[in-house]
């Protein structure tokens, strides 16, 4: 009898929070997933996603050898991984030969571990030399990321442990369906309601989390902004700004005061369709509390003006004079496992490792000491993940695209076009565990390791930097990431090395983050086993690392928080005629982002995607629950059944993004500064 | 100055006036990023601010400084000239410049009035003295000025009863302030019942039940004719003969545009000043105007959203975007606490042209609901004590969504949140585990449910209603299956 193997500590592979759990072997290969009480996020609990992550183990949908397209019959065909990796690298030498370095261009994912972000960034802007990276991330939080920047001159999720929000008198949920997305991190709402504390959801549909709520707001798709400014004006109105907090932590309150001063309840109820008086109970709630949490999510921040709405909805958590105070302030849910972590180190277009700007000299200068290569030979700024999808195939766009950790064809929105887009390159590069829509249309395909398969960091969306550990082998023929990016880079040539060694990536990381506002420098993997994570900054082994921020100053220059005032322009494209109704997307609980996983995973029921409507819209259409409508937008349309609840706005209906068809409705229409596209709205038509 | 060459090429804009929609207009100029000169001339003192919050200034649910909507700074920092307490006396379109009553003139090249409405008087003996200024009981509600006044005067120890003059919005308003600082207050309607240009006669009548179980007494049909001293205070006398005894009367008789400028400068004015697609008006085209002061299409309004949708309109024209302006559509909602009145449109005037009216009364509960349907549009409406939906309502009125048939009788009545009381076993109780029912209760403990199931081991929102399973089955369940 063998002795029983000790389980593995490591993290859920799915969302941003990144839930502890154990993992077991059960006899030569099958793992099983147990609870890790201890770790305080989750504190054992899981959601059914969590506890079927093995479920992939062993599937017979695993790729397990590198595929090539044979030019002849244009199938995909097994090859070794020294065919592959040559193929690869032998036409990337030739179109750069061709077109220049930013023929080529990199893909990244909020999936991937620190170390491979890190050094997926290190890869375009040293091996490749191009400037045409970013990510998927893009589509996720960066509206709240280019929020935090402005507002407080750093950018993480949550300034503070989530269990903080416990704490909390009132917390508001701006487009945040927690319960389903993150399902443990509920737990967390409904001690702060045994406690007493009150819990706000602001969402076009009453979902699970809003089930919850002692209060709940169902604005229109898109005028979350107009809601924000409006619970500003009756703060304002009422006498509740912390004047003395707002006089000495920030800037720039006389101009939101006066930009607020148009925004009375009834203007608000007209462009948001929330009564007056359910705003007035709001703003009544948050005058009353002493420690008030506003929390984002992707329904508050994936607009045209995404940006914008968060930094309305961070000016009424400055304003209340929370940010900074414990148990209190703003934050945003992050959704990506490693939509932290990923944002970090170097996957942007704009940015190098520990968020330092690609464009500051100075940055440059340290970040190429620690790679050991001339600083001008790093690339500057390139395009943002839909743009640089836009680019592709024209003059002066990439002709090649390599893609780790995302599957595009599902999660981008004017998904048609974008099919298209990919379709036109000359080389497809996708790095994936599973055939994925986007590897399908790929020249080649390289199968690359999951999740208990592979050790690494990731970041969480508190900022808890974590360790993802190995537990089991990957199957035969199976890659890292880390091991496909330094082949590529030795082929290419690269002047310096790549380690595969995922401890070894994280030290030099470390020193590549130090000195910036994500500075990792001082955490260890020994430190995160031993702490149960370590909150970045922590720029020293001595340091503690950092779970709240703010407490005495901001990260901006003056130490200030900025008040921004914003304008509404509401959502990019309007219901009409021909489109009369509002579009919303989402999630669902069994699945996970575009599906890859979830849906080869057989205990996690795959329901396939379904448009969800009112009764009153659906007697106006003529369509009956579980039969099949049609919907379309100016880009595209899709079948699917009805289903028909009294849950949703009746001039709205919602389609989740888990599986093809979605994003063949969403708009493209980008935020000005975070480029982040119109996911939650645009005009639709539906008939049965 | 090294800046000359250029400012005086620069074309001259003046505003006269600096309410509501002079302010939107500047705005809307700066955001386009002008380069248009502009100078401001606001007759009042006080810096631009929200004038439809004034009656919430009074009811004291906003503070004054809180509707102030554009500091003297903002203009400096922005190259705009504001000048307040600049009272224009004439305009000379000719030499396209305006006087102002200390004897300034103003350049233009082009004008835009943005002179809103003045207060009607209504014809009650004794209300003007004879030096012209008003009795001293007597209050105007127009500008923040008058505010303050009367809410110094409501505030004061001798004030313990107010008669408003006007049933309609403001009137109502007005009345509901001041009944919520504690003043005894009546209100004296000429018409047959309250806001009779808005509603019907039934939804009026519920609407002044409403105000009266609010404390708020209503004379409808009668006018106040004249103004009088009382043993103490003042009697305000009905032209049904009663007296109501008072310490303040308070004129809401409704207001109309204020055309004296434009009249004498030998503009086209009608009810208000005639403007056409652009704005401009219809004698001069380097002559503007928007708001409460101008007539389009043979209408005026009264209302802020129109006027600031004049405002954008005729940023684009000044900035040459070829935009027109098309009329607008009007939501009057009551700003007074408990007291729920929201009008889309004309209903009145919409059935009366042959519209389908659907509509809901429940005086025992105060409310009174009604749409205005053609071609499946929601063209008018009126809601009365009950504002369910009120934000989809206006949704669809705004947007011109064509509705089924059974819609807009579903949307008047009130919204049903019906649940289940009893759980099919096929009912998803779990949602993070996907547990059903029925696979609760075949478990003996939450214990059992816990590690057979996982039921409660995500986010726990199933953890009371699985208790609550487990207690309904039966105890019989000892027997081992």
């Amino acid at each position: 009898m063998t002795p029983e193997t000790e389980a593995v500590r490591t993290h859920c592979p799915y969302c941003s929070l990144q839930c502890g759990m154990s993992l077991q072997k059960q006899g030569r290969a099958a793992l099983e997933v147990q609870p890790w009480p201890d770790f305080p996020v989750n504190e054992g609990a899981l959601c059914r996603k969590g506890w079927t992550a093995v479920g992939l183990r062993g599937s017979r949908e695993r790729l397990t050898t590198p595929l090539v397209k044979d030019r002849v019959t244009g199938e995909l065909r097994a090859a070794g991984w020294d065919e592959a990796l040559d193929l690869v690298a032998g036409r990337v030498r030739d179109l750069q030969a061709a077109h220049g370095k930013d023929a080529i261009a990199v893909f990244g994912g909020g999936g991937l571990t620190n170390e491979k972000a890190y050094q997926l960034g290190k890869f375009a802007r040293v091996a490749l030399g191009t400037s045409q990276i970013d990510y998927n991330g893009r589509w996720c939080m960066s509206s709240a990321a280019s929020a935090g920047n402005q507002a407080f001159g750093v950018d993480r999720g949550l300034p503070f442990p989530l269990a903080d929000v416990e704490h909390a008198d009132v917390v508001v949920l701006v487009g945040s369906n927690l319960a389903e997305t993150i399902p443990p991190a509920a737990r967390h709402l409904d001690r702060l309601r045994e406690r007493g504390g009150r819990l706000v959801v602001i969402d076009p549909r009453r979902t699970l989390t809003a089930e919850r709520a002692d209060l709940f707001l169902q604005p229109v798709p898109g005028t979350d902004l107009a809601l924000a400014l409006g619970i500003l004006h009756l703060l304002d109105a009422q006498g509740a700004v912390d004047e003395e907090y707002v006089a000495a932590r920030t800037t720039g309150w006389a101009d939101v005061r006066r930009s607020v001063a148009s925004w009375w309840p009834e203007r608000v109820e007209r462009t948001t369709g929330v009564a007056a008086d359910d705003l007035r109970e709001l703003a009544g709630l948050l005058a009353g509390a002493e420690r008030a949490v506003v929390l984002t999510a992707r329904g508050a921040e994936q607009h045209a003006q995404g940006t914008a709405t968060v930094l309305s909805w961070i000016n009424v958590a400055l304003a209340l004079g929370m940010p900074g105070k414990r148990f209190a302030g703003y934050g945003c849910l992050t959704g990506q496992g490693n939509g932290q972590g990923g944002r970090e180190h170097g996957q942007k277009a704009d940015q190098l490792p520990g968020y330092r700007m690609i464009d500051d000299p100075a940055a440059r200068d340290h970040v190429a000491a620690v790679w050991g290569v001339d600083p001008a030979s790093l690339p500057g700024r390139g395009r943002s993940a839909y743009e640089l999808l836009e680019s592709l195939g024209t003059d002066d766009g990439a002709k090649a695209l390599l893609v780790l950790g995302s599957n595009i064809v599902v999660s981008a929105p004017n998904a048609v076009r974008v099919t298209e887009w990919l379709e036109a390159l000359d080389l497809l590069v996708v790095c994936d565990i599973v055939m994925s829509e986007t590897a399908a249309l790929a020249d080649v395909v390289l199968p690359v390791t999951q999740w208990a398969e592979e050790t690494g960091t990731m970041t969480n969306l508190e900022g808890r930097v974590i360790l993802r550990q190995q537990a089991a082998a990957p199957p035969a023929g199976v890659r890292s990431d880390l091991d496909v990016i330094a082949g590529l880079a030795e082929r290419l040539g690269s002047p310096i090395p790549f380690s595969t060694e995922p401890e070894e990536i994280f030290a030099e990381l470390g020193r590549a983050s130090a000195g910036g506002k994500a500075d990792y420098a001082g955490i260890s993997y020994d430190r995160i086993r031993a702490e149960q994570g370590v909150f970045w900054p922590c720029p020293a082994p001595s340091h503690p690392g950092t779970p709240r921020l703010f407490a005495d100053a901001f990260a901006t220059p003056d130490g200030r928080a900025r008040f921004l005032a914003q304008e509404f322009a509401g959502a990019a494209e309007q219901p009409d005629r021909a489109y009369p109704v509002h579009l919303t997307t989402g999630r669902v609980l069994a699945q996970y982002q575009s599906g890859a996983q979830t849906r080869r995973i057989r205990d996690l029921p795959d329901t396939g995607p379904f448009v969800e409507m009112h009764p009153m819209l659906a007697a106006r259409v003529g369509a009956r629950d579980g039969e099949p409508v049609l919907v379309r937008t100016r880009r595209g349309e899709m079948k699917a059944p009805a289903r028909v609840v009294d849950t949703i706005r009746p001039d709205t209906v919602f389609v989740p993004f888990h599986w093809v068809g979605a994003n063949r409705l969403t708009n493209d229409a980008l935020d000005p500064s975070s480029r982040m596209p119109e996911f939650k709205v645009c005009a639709a038509s539906v008939t049965s | 100055m090294s800046s000359g060459a250029t400012d005086t090429a620069r074309r001259r804009l003046v505003v006269v006036g600096s309410g509501m929609a002079a302010t939107r207009l500047v705005e809307e100029l700066v955001a386009a990023g002008t380069d248009l000169r502009i100078t401001v001339l606001g007759d009042e003192p006080a810096p631009p601010y929200n004038r439809i919050l004034l009656s919430a200034v009074l009811e004291g649910t906003h503070r004054p400084e809180a509707i102030t909507l554009r500091s003297a700074e903002w203009y400096a920092d922005h190259g705009i000239d504001l000048r307040l307490g600049a009272r224009v006396l004439e305009i000379e379109r000719e030499l396209k410049d305006v006087m102002l009553v200390d004897g300034t003139i103003v350049e233009y090249d082009a004008l835009v009035l943005a002179t809103g409405s003045i207060p009607t008087l209504p014809p009650i003996r004794g209300l003007v003295r004879m030096d012209g200024s008003l009795h001293e009981a007597v209050h105007a509600f127009r500008s923040l000025a008058d505010c303050e006044r009367l809410r110094d005067a409501a505030s004061s120890a001798g004030a313990r009863r107010a008669v408003v003059v006007g049933g309609g919005l403001l009137g109502l308003q007005v009345a509901r302030a001041l009944g919520v600082r504690g003043i005894e207050t009546e209100i004296v309607e000429g018409g047959e019942h309250l806001l009779h240009q808005q509603l019907g006669s039934t939804a009026g009548r519920i609407l002044a039940r409403d105000l009266e179980r609010l404390g708020v007494s209503v004379y409808t049909g009668v006018r106040a004719v004249r103004l009088e001293d009382a043993p103490a205070g003042t009697g305000l006398r009905l032209d049904n003969g009663v007296t109501l005894d008072t310490d303040l009367v308070v004129l809401a008789a409704g207001g109309r545009p204020s055309t004296a400028l434009a009249r004498r400068a030998g503009l086209e004015v009608r009810r208000g000043v005639v403007v056409d697609d652009r704005l401009a008006s219809v004698s001069d085209p380097d002559v503007f105007g928007i708001g409460d002061c101008v007539e389009h299409e043979g209408r005026t309004t009264g209302f802020v959203p129109p006027a600031w949708e004049q405002a954008a309109v005729l940023a684009g024209v000044l900035t040459g975007r070829p935009v027109k302006y098309d009329g607008s559509r009007i939501v009057a909602r009551l700003r007074a606490t408990d007291l729920d009145v929201a009008v889309l449109g004309d209903p009145e005037h919409e059935a009366r042209v042959g519209g389908d009216v659907v509509e809901m009364s429940n005086p025992v509960r105060g409310s009174h609901r009604k749409l205005v349907v053609r071609d499946g549009r929601i063209v008018a409406g009126a809601l009365v004590g009950d504002l369910s939906r009120v934000g989809l309502i206006t949704q669809h009125y705004d947007r011109q969504t064509v509705l089924g048939p059974t819609e807009p009788g579903e949307l008047l009545l009130a919204e049903r949140s019906a649940r289940p009381v009893q759980l099919p076993d096929d009912a998803e109780v779990c949602t993070c585990a996907g547990v059903t029912a029925g696979a609760i209760r075949a478990c003996s403990s939450l214990e059992q449910a816990r590690d057979t199931t996982r039921a409660t081991t995500g986010c726990g929102g199933c953890a009371a209603a699985v208790r609550q399973l487990l207690l309904a089955t039966p105890a019989t369940t000892g027997v081992p299956q």
